[in-house]
């Protein structure tokens, strides 16, 4: 029998799925009208040929610029927040429940929002991407900064700590894992948000591509791109995780 | 002279009076054990030595010195062991000595020594959750002692730990002590492990609580198994139990607040 935690048995896994999906998508897309579906190998050829011109390159240079501005903006702000809402517990009480609702809401309604108030240039899609991603990142890190337990906050006030070296020493390492399990929501919903204000605020970056491909009836194009902000969610996300699971050595896998 | 005095200590949570007329005192490498029923306030009082809390009422008088605020050179050994769970063992007994301000040459020559002196060298990469309850405790131990205090206050160190480790980490404890002795509040609700460990055995009753008595325990240090079988450990052991007796009964009875 296979051992399944062989590696060349994981990869033989892995890439079996690779190809049966390709397979499916090729098969698929034969049997549709091409206005509509295309075939793998057309989708293929089409992602070859839009990185040789360039435009892939050049949209995905705009999105991905659009899409770190806000999450950096998200992370800097949200971050700080959520710990110093976790040291103050009259306002975060206060401001709990406003928190937990602008999570739980769909960000996509407030976009005319946000185009009536600050316009369509890239500015205003950093505060569409911004918004979608700051709401998983405080409601996280709140949250894990609340899991700290007050019995850690009373050794270091037995051992004469500084507000400052708490912070250091236990409200940031104890947080950290609530607020990355934040950041990774917030990379597959910033995404969502970068796509969504490409498409609604002004057309550019990958958006523009898709609506454009779309018009031009270049479904190859189309499915292309689509396969590219897939892999690039994902490889986002895996790079959170492992940056997770890197400094919470301390959790010993059990979670 | 003792080291430190306190004075009329009391404590009031609004119409709760935890403790009240509290005196005692603790002499250079003295251990003074506080002993009572559980809610008596002892933990509290601990707290309120530390300064972790402030006292309602009295003094503290440290080398003949009142003193306002926190104790100067005191470290706690906590009931929940408290350590930092990423930390290492020895990121933890590092902690006091980096807040303490020591240098990080001093921190790598002197942490490796007393992880040594409780007996967890071999684990300094460890963290918490690999260890048992009394080697996360002798973690405990390791980081209050590093800062080399003048004064050691224990918050039931052994009381979340099973039996046997219980008694390996006293006579461990009190092995520790000989080698460097400090002045010690051994707070816990075991009148066996108060009059083991202890110089005097200071019995708190009452609601709300007070001295009930002093007890000099004259077993000879050092301290070993042999010190639990001799007669006169079990006199001491008799008479602290008499005088918590009535109140412990009663306590087993009461309701919750």
């Amino acid at each position: 029998m296979l051992r399944s935690d062989a590696r060349w048995v994981r990869w033989a896994t892995y890439a079996l799925s690779a190809l049966g999906g390709a397979v499916l998508w090729e098969l698929g897309g034969r049997g549709a009208s091409p206005a509509i579906f295309s075939p793998f190998s057309a989708s293929m050829e089409r992602l070859v040929e839009m990185l040789r011109t360039g435009e892939l390159g050049a949209g995905l240079a705009g999105s991905l610029a659009l899409f770190f501005a806000g999450l950096g903006l998200a992370l800097v702000t949200a971050l700080p927040f959520g710990l110093l809402l976790a040291r103050a517990p009259l306002v975060r009480a206060a401001v709990s429940d406003a928190i937990l609702l602008l999570y739980a809401m769909p960000m996509v309604a407030l976009i005319p929002f946000i185009l009536s108030l600050m316009g369509v240039d890239f500015g205003a899609k950093v505060i569409v991407v911004f918004l979608f991603c700051f709401f998983p990142i405080l409601y996280n890190t709140v949250e894990g900064a609340r899991s700290i337990k007050p019995e850690l906050i009373e050794v270091a006030r037995a051992f004469r700590s500084s507000e400052w070296a708490i912070w250091r020493d236990i409200m940031v390492p104890g947080a950290f894992p609530y607020a990355m399990t934040g950041v990774r929501q917030a990379i597959g919903r910033g995404l969502v948000g970068m796509v969504a204000a490409e498409f609604f605020l002004s057309a550019s970056g990958i958006g523009q591509l898709i609506m454009t491909s779309a018009r031009n009836f270049d479904t190859a194009g189309l499915f292309a791109t689509v396969l590219i902000i897939a892999l690039l969610g994902s490889a986002l996300m895996a790079l959170g995780r492992a940056l997770e699971d890197r400094f919470t050595l301390w959790r010993g896998g059990g979670r | 002279m003792p080291r430190i005095a306190v004075r009329g200590a009391g404590k009031r949570y609004g119409e709760l009076q935890v403790f009240r007329g509290l005196d005692l005192s603790v002499g250079q490498r003295e251990i003074v054990a506080l002993v009572g029923p559980s809610g008596c306030g002892k933990t509290t009082f601990l707290r309120c030595l530390d300064g972790l809390i402030p006292m309602s009422e009295g003094e503290i008088v440290v080398d003949g010195k009142p003193i306002n605020g926190p104790l100067p050179r005191t470290a706690m050994v906590f009931q929940h062991f408290g350590l930092l769970p990423w930390k290492t063992v020895r990121g933890n007994v590092a902690y006091g000595l980096d807040l303490a301000g020591a240098s990080k040459a001093e921190i790598r020559e002197r942490v490796p020594h007393f992880i040594q002196l409780v007996g967890l060298a071999g684990f300094e990469d460890a963290y918490p959750y690999q260890l048992s309850g009394g080697m996360q405790q002798r973690c405990g131990l390791a980081r209050a002692l590093a800062v080399e205090p003048d004064l050691l206050l224990m918050d039931e160190p052994f009381a979340s730990v099973d039996a046997q480790t219980r008694e390996i980490l006293q006579f461990e404890l009190l092995r520790i002590w000989r080698m460097r002795p400090t002045s010690m509040i051994f707070v816990t609700h075991s009148i066996e492990e108060a009059v083991l460990m202890g110089d005097r055995v200071i019995v708190l009753k009452g609601r709300p609580s007070g001295v009930a008595e002093i007890v000099e325990v004259d077993l000879p240090r050092p301290r070993t198994r042999a010190t639990l079988a001799s007669p006169r450990f079990a006199q001491l052991r008799e008479h602290v139990w008499n005088i918590l007796m009535d109140e412990a009964r009663r306590a087993e009875f009461e309701l919750e607040r």
